[in-house]
């Protein structure tokens, strides 16, 4: 609410989208528009988009400007094979919907290349099937060319849930497998989504903004310092040791009673600032353990393995109280091929197995993707497709961490 | 804070006590049994012992990092150095007396091991980790006292038995036959490995140990021996954990010095 980076990068998750020129140019070139196996023999266009971008990008830009000189920004990226549009603020706040990123851009393209190529009436349908795919038969752009980060509401799984339904791939290539802006940028876009979802209000608004600091954001290098204390040798049990070491030292919990066995029981007098520390050590243990072994796989076993035994040590909840083990151990289910599912770069905090932590888990995912070497078969890359990459030209995107910082300071008026 | 040391798990009884040893990493695990390094691959069946490890990435020095301060950070594994694929043991523990419980796998596995995937369901607990790193597990986990030759099973497929009775040597049930009780030398010996193809010859995992040992050993509740409702403290403590979550997502504001 007061930060204006982060409300910059939500902003930009709505404005930003992303275009595959390159792929537009092949669906007219073959006539394979619409998505896999679909292709209509005997229909072509051959129209040089790669080598024309520039031109392109200065009409798309046109078409979607709302005064001069207003926020719209079309950059031409990797020689013309791809444009990140940037559609003006103005045009989003004049709507409801935040479609309008994805929609705008694709109508824009469409007039763009029929007016710079003069395509005629019988041909213009080929150029709309190439940028928006097979839309409106289906509910989203299938096989289109034109994606925004977010799905179409109706693949929301609830209320609120647009900001969930980002991927892990997408986030660990916007910010280029660095796993420290991995999490911020998913804690950032789970964090937010609980204002609009109804969870962060009243009672519940200061345990998801101490989990956002805490868990995605480093505060007090909380993170950081517990992935170095256990970073040549530690496993997930010496991470949860650490963790409780250090929200010993600080005062978040203490004990209170001894049991006959002498087990002491911890308590807090502020819970929430607890579930903040925990959930930092989780998404510390994650980096361990799924950095160790440089891959993905390990997410959900810590998800689980790290509450249960957080909550052997102290006898206090675990992050979430008890909802992030609940997501691990459906998401074991779900990512380890038995039961179908994917690996963990397809997961977003959408899905249907991971929505049920509020916030806290979908972080851990997507640090976990950023570290992993190459062990799945679907590479983020092949699940990102050219999202990801593009969206990685936005600075605020990529490096959520520096920049909701700097904010931060400017609001506090200097460290 | 100078006198917090790590407590592992609460109870009173022997169980718990058991629980707690085997999760601290600083006590050593006794070895009971040798079995050779490359009967523990055979016994796996991922590879041929002395075949090279077949990887699923170059090496990360030859592929190279992306920048992030974690990964220069966190020390790979050497199997993740290496590329490794990422392989599995396979565990099913009988609910007779089994030194580990399928949970008890999990959380032994880890605050011992670095880098591991470990799942748990109903019969079995497979254990993920790059290749060459879980055949050092998976050796620890065969000769030390966290196994049982005839009641603990290296099943990969197929890996019912856990809570059917016992055979008349004391084995856990297997559909596959992957293990037998050697009468004469009073070994378990496997003639399958973890997935059922036959091995060339025999692998002896060792005598099994006696019942009162095993009681002594276990890390299981049950009602014969240490039921679960007789060890208070853990009752207690589950009861508190309980209250405590569903008190939390009512409001956590509240829940405060309880």
């Amino acid at each position: 609410m007061q930060n204006p980076a982060i409300q910059k990068m939500v902003s930009y998750v709505k404005q930003c989208v992303s275009v595959n020129l390159e792929g537009v140019e092949k669906a007219l070139a073959t006539g394979a528009v619409g998505g896999k196996g679909c292709v209509i023999n005997g229909r072509s266009l051959k129209v040089d988009l790669v080598k024309s971008a520039a031109s392109i990008a200065d009409e798309v830009k046109k078409n979607l400007q709302v005064s001069a000189n207003d926020d719209t920004e079309v950059k031409v990226l990797k020689g013309g094979k791809h444009l990140l549009v940037k559609v003006p603020a103005k045009r989003l706040n004049a709507g409801v919907e935040y479609t309008t990123g994805a929609t705008s851009t694709a109508a824009a393209l469409c007039c763009a290349i029929v007016d710079q190529f003069k395509v005629n009436i019988w041909d213009a349908d080929l150029v709309h099937a190439s940028v928006w795919g097979r839309y409106p038969q289906t509910m989203e752009m299938l096989g289109g060319n034109v994606a925004s980060l977010l799905s179409v509401p109706q693949q929301n799984e609830g209320m609120g849930y647009a900001l969930r339904n980002v991927p892990c791939a997408h986030i660990a290539l916007i910010t280029k497998k660095n796993a420290m802006n991995a999490a911020a940028l998913s804690s950032i876009l789970e964090q937010a989504a609980m204002f609009e979802m109804g969870d962060a209000i009243g009672d519940f608004e200061r345990l998801h903004l101490m989990g956002l600091a805490y868990q995605g954001l480093n505060v007090n290098n909380l993170v950081y310092d517990i992935v170095k204390e256990n970073a040549k040798k530690g496993t997930l049990g010496d991470v949860v040791v650490s963790t409780v070491k250090r929200a010993i030292a600080d005062g978040i919990i203490k004990p209170l009673a001894k049991a006959p066995s002498g087990y002491v029981n911890y308590t807090t007098d502020d819970l929430s600032k607890w579930n903040a520390y925990a959930s930092a050590g989780l998404l510390a243990g994650t980096m361990v353990t799924c950095g160790a072994a440089r891959s993905m796989q390990h997410t959900p076993s810590v998800f689980i393995y790290f509450n249960d035994l957080v909550e052997r040590e102290t006898s206090l909840p675990g992050v979430d109280f008890g909802r992030v083990e609940g997501t691990g151990v459906e998401m074991a289910f779900f990512s380890h091929s038995i039961y179908g599912g994917g690996n963990p770069a397809v997961f977003a905090g959408n899905h249907i197995v991971t929505r049920h932590s509020k916030g806290f888990t979908i972080p851990c995912v997507a640090a976990a993707v950023a570290l992993d070497a190459g062990t799945t078969i679907y590479t983020p890359e092949k699940i990102s497709g050219t999202t990801g990459e593009v969206l990685s030209e936005v600075p605020e995107l990529r490096e959520p961490l520096k920049y909701v910082n700097e904010a931060a300071v400017a609001i506090k008026g200097g460290v | 804070m100078a006198t917090y040391k790590p407590q592992f798990y609460p109870g009173k009884s022997k169980v718990a006590a058991n629980r707690k040893k085997y999760m601290d990493p600083s006590y050593k695990l006794e070895k009971l049994r040798t079995v050779s390094d490359d009967d523990i691959v055979r016994l796996m069946g991922h590879r041929v012992p002395g075949e090279a490890y077949k990887s699923v990435h170059p090496p990360l020095e030859e592929m190279g990092e992306p920048a992030c301060p974690i990964r220069e950070l966190v020390e790979p594994t050497p199997g993740a150095k290496a590329g490794d694929r990422i392989r599995y043991i396979q565990m099913t523990d009988s609910v007779y007396f089994t030194p580990l419980t399928p949970y008890m796998r999990a959380w032994t596995g880890h605050t011992r091991y670095r880098g591991v995937d470990i799942g748990v369901l109903s019969g079995r607990v497979p254990l993920e980790a790059r290749e060459r790193d879980l055949e050092k597990v998976a050796k620890e986990l065969v000769e030390t006292e966290i196994f049982d030759p005839a009641r603990c099973g290296i099943r990969g497929a197929t890996v019912h038995g856990h809570s059917l009775r016992l055979d008349e040597n004391g084995m856990m049930f297997d559909a596959l036959r992957r293990f037998q009780f050697d009468k004469k030398t009073g070994e378990v010996v496997y003639v399958k490995d973890q997935i059922g193809v036959p091995l060339d010859k025999p692998i002896s995992v060792g005598k099994p140990i006696k019942e009162d040992e095993l009681r002594k050993r276990t890390s299981e509740y049950r009602v014969e021996d240490v039921a679960f409702r007789t060890d208070k403290e853990v009752v207690s403590f589950i009861e508190r954990l309980h209250m405590l979550r569903t008190e939390a997502g009512f409001d956590p504001n509240r829940v405060k010095g309880i």
